[in-house]
């Protein structure tokens, strides 16, 4: 048997881990990431001339059930349309067994790359707020996504945010049809950073939309740690959103997209109560100009009054 | 609310504080009360026709320097009238128009918006 | 489409998915189970122990190959895979900790060891592997991670003799040919080349190889199965295999 030099295993080894798509109409160009149960694929449509990203469930064995979880998860986001859930265009076997989707190709950068790239607070909170509402869409039709994290939205080219990865959502009120992949009640699903308490615990018949909002709280805390200043206001929203008991957070993505607009606007925030010094700061600093006019207009009645009397 | 009424709103708010402030110059301090209604009036006529126009046209310089003009036109007139003080009267008169002129254009809602 | 006839196994359902694992059957009462578990537990790892031998134990090539055959005859008449318990370690690491102890014991006891046991009519290649060893030796890996590397290494290279084998055996030896040409010795040579050199369609060049690196890759996952003993051992497995990763 002929030596394998360390190049040539290489290869084998690239060769075997690579999805097949002969039995497909997409063509294999590279390979974008890989987590969880799955690797994700660049690929080509040869059909409407246009790259798709194939998420390929990368298990070495196919059970039922985890073909079963895939079909779900591709059901899932299906089902969401709406312009910062990714759209998924395909589903399918390959002739390997491996079952994959095929979704629209975001170019852009995650979260956490675009936070690296020094973007302002604004950029960072109008972000935000749009991940709001695409979570927001999903849980108005029943989804939970239960792993939202910066690494799982994206930026892309043209600012649009998409929202990915829907791999351990859930659909409410219906345990079974989950595309969660763990199998053992108790199981903690999620990433750890960003995973609420009931999900730290292993709770899942306890996790529901204000887990996720627990998340997006986490994220928002991700993209203002970095800045300089942070108003109290962007403080209580973090802190209000990632309340321990699930009750005492927003009760909706909404309400939370909403507070994060008016923090935008210099308007008050529900999540905090400003006494009336702060509230007359925040006035001032948003009406900076018009304040600046009435003091200029002001200290020049005043020089004119003290140049007439000389 | 309309930007015609915060122009009105600064206008008088604007006229009464010139006008009050004829009371540091002892020589016209007896026509003091005919000179903050007159100011006032000015005041509110600058911030109706600014007003206006800011309804018409959305656009923050032009705003500005329609403003401009008109608080120096008018206080102009009012300094012709007076037949004196003309820098103590046109300077401040622009200055309010400026400040009408700016803050009609960023407040305030037009009727497409509050459709 | 695929060509239902380029596909060498057949398709997937009727592939049989090999259920039998080495490990488990080496714990087996009846000694006919035990035997050929053990003949695969040895065809995985006697190359990759020999070289972990000579490496880390400085044993020269006699004394290694008399210490290799040693280790895998006591393993098959004192049963040492049956105390294997996959929850504390991978099977890899328990042969290799088996074999570590062994080698110790061996040079404790300052004997010859005498070659034989059930071994002895295994075709052991130890020259092919000795000169490997000479011509390929890692100074900058440590003697687990070589062990490991090494074994990676086997596997893929009885996957490929199997594929070939397997080809042979089904009259689909172009299979295996295109897929030694295009994976295994020139990076650089396109499908339209081998095309014209195989005297077929560019499209049939890439069916064929798409279900060469099919069954390839099923070859290398059955031998994988065969010498891990739990469904999360072979994903783990997987993964350093492949690339792949586990649940």
């Amino acid at each position: 048997m002929k030596w394998l030099s360390d190049e040539k295993l290489n290869r084998l080894r690239t060769v075997v881990s690579q999805p097949d798509f002969s039995a497909t109409k997409y063509t294999f160009v590279k390979e974008l990431g890989r987590g969880g149960m799955g690797a994700v694929y660049l690929a080509e449509d040869p059909e409407l001339d246009r790259l798709v990203a194939i998420k390929v469930l990368n298990t070495p064995e196919i059970t039922e059930d985890l073909r079963n979880r895939m079909v779900r998860e591709a059901q899932i986001i299906a089902r969401l349309e709406h312009p910062g859930i990714v759209p998924v265009h395909d589903v399918g076997t390959l002739p390997d067994g491996r079952i994959y989707y095929a979704m629209k190709y975001v170019r852009g950068s995650r979260l956490d790359e675009y936070a690296a790239q020094s973007a302002s607070l604004r950029d960072r909170l109008r972000k935000f707020q749009a991940v709001c509402d695409a979570v927001a869409f999903a849980h108005a039709h029943g989804v939970i996504h239960r792993d939202l994290k910066p690494q799982n939205i994206m930026i892309g080219s043209f600012g649009e945010v998409l929202v990915l990865d829907w791999g351990i959502a859930k659909i409410r009120d219906d345990p079974r049809a989950s595309a969660a992949y763990q199998t053992n009640d108790g199981a903690v699903i999620g990433t750890q950073n960003y995973m609420s308490p009931e999900q730290a615990r292993g709770q899942i018949d306890q996790v529901d939309e204000r887990s996720d909002i627990y998340a997006l709280g986490a994220v928002l805390y991700f993209l203002l740690n970095d800045q300089p200043k942070i108003s109290k206001a962007a403080h209580a929203i973090c802190s209000k959103a990632m309340a321990s008991a699930k009750e005492d957070r927003y009760a909706t993505a909404s309400e939370l997209s909403d507070d994060t607009g008016r923090l935008l606007d210099a308007e008050p925030v529900s999540a905090y109560r400003e006494s009336a010094f702060e509230r007359v700061s925040r006035w001032v600093s948003k009406n900076r100009f018009l304040v600046l006019l009435v003091l200029a207009y002001l200290l020049m009645r005043i020089f004119l009054i003290f140049t007439s009397r000389r | 609310m309309s930007k015609p009424l915060i122009g009105v709103i600064l206008g008088a708010v604007l006229g009464v504080i010139d006008g009050l402030t004829a009371w540091f110059t002892p020589a016209v301090r007896n026509e003091l009360g005919g000179i903050v209604i007159g100011s006032t009036i000015k005041g509110i006529i600058a911030g109706i026709a600014i007003g206006f126009f800011a309804k018409k046209f959305q656009s923050l310089p032009i705003g500005i320097v329609f403003g401009v003009l008109v608080g120096a036109l008018l206080a102009a007139l009012v300094a012709i009238m007076q037949g004196g003080y003309y820098l103590e009267i046109i300077l401040p008169g622009t200055l309010v128009g400026l400040i009408v002129g700016f803050a009609t254009q960023k407040y305030g809602t037009t009727p497409a918006a509050a459709n | 489409m695929i060509d239902p006839d380029t596909d060498i196994g057949g398709p997937l359902h009727k592939f049989p998915a090999t259920n039998h694992s080495a490990i488990i059957n080496a714990r087996s009462d009846d000694r006919l189970v035990r035997r050929r578990a053990f003949d695969t537990i040895l065809a995985s790892y006697w190359k990759p122990a020999y070289k972990y031998v000579r490496l880390k134990w400085h044993a020269d090539n006699e004394d290694a190959k008399d210490l290799t055959q040693g280790f895998f005859a006591s393993a098959f008449e004192k049963n040492y895979f049956a105390t294997y318990d996959a929850r504390k370690a991978s099977f890899q690491t328990f042969l290799r900790t088996c074999l570590d102890g062994f080698v110790a014991n061996e040079r404790k006891a300052g004997q010859r060891l005498k070659r034989g046991g059930d071994i002895d009519h295994y075709q052991l290649d130890f020259a092919a592997a000795e000169d490997e060893l000479a011509a390929h030796a890692s100074a900058s890996l440590s003697p687990e991670d070589y062990f490991h590397r090494e074994w990676v290494r086997w596997m893929f290279t009885l996957a490929v003799d199997a594929f070939r084998q397997r080809c042979e055996e089904s009259g689909r030896i172009v299979h295996f040919q295109l897929f030694e040409r295009y994976d295994l010795i020139d990076d650089e040579v396109s499908y339209a080349s081998l095309a014209k050199e195989f005297g077929l369609e560019p499209a049939t060049v890439n069916n064929y190889l798409a279900a060469a690196r099919r069954d390839f890759r099923r070859i290398v996952l059955e031998k994988l199965r065969e010498i891990t003993a739990t469904d999360e051992e072979f994903r783990i497995e997987a993964r350093s295999l492949l690339g792949v990763d586990p649940q």
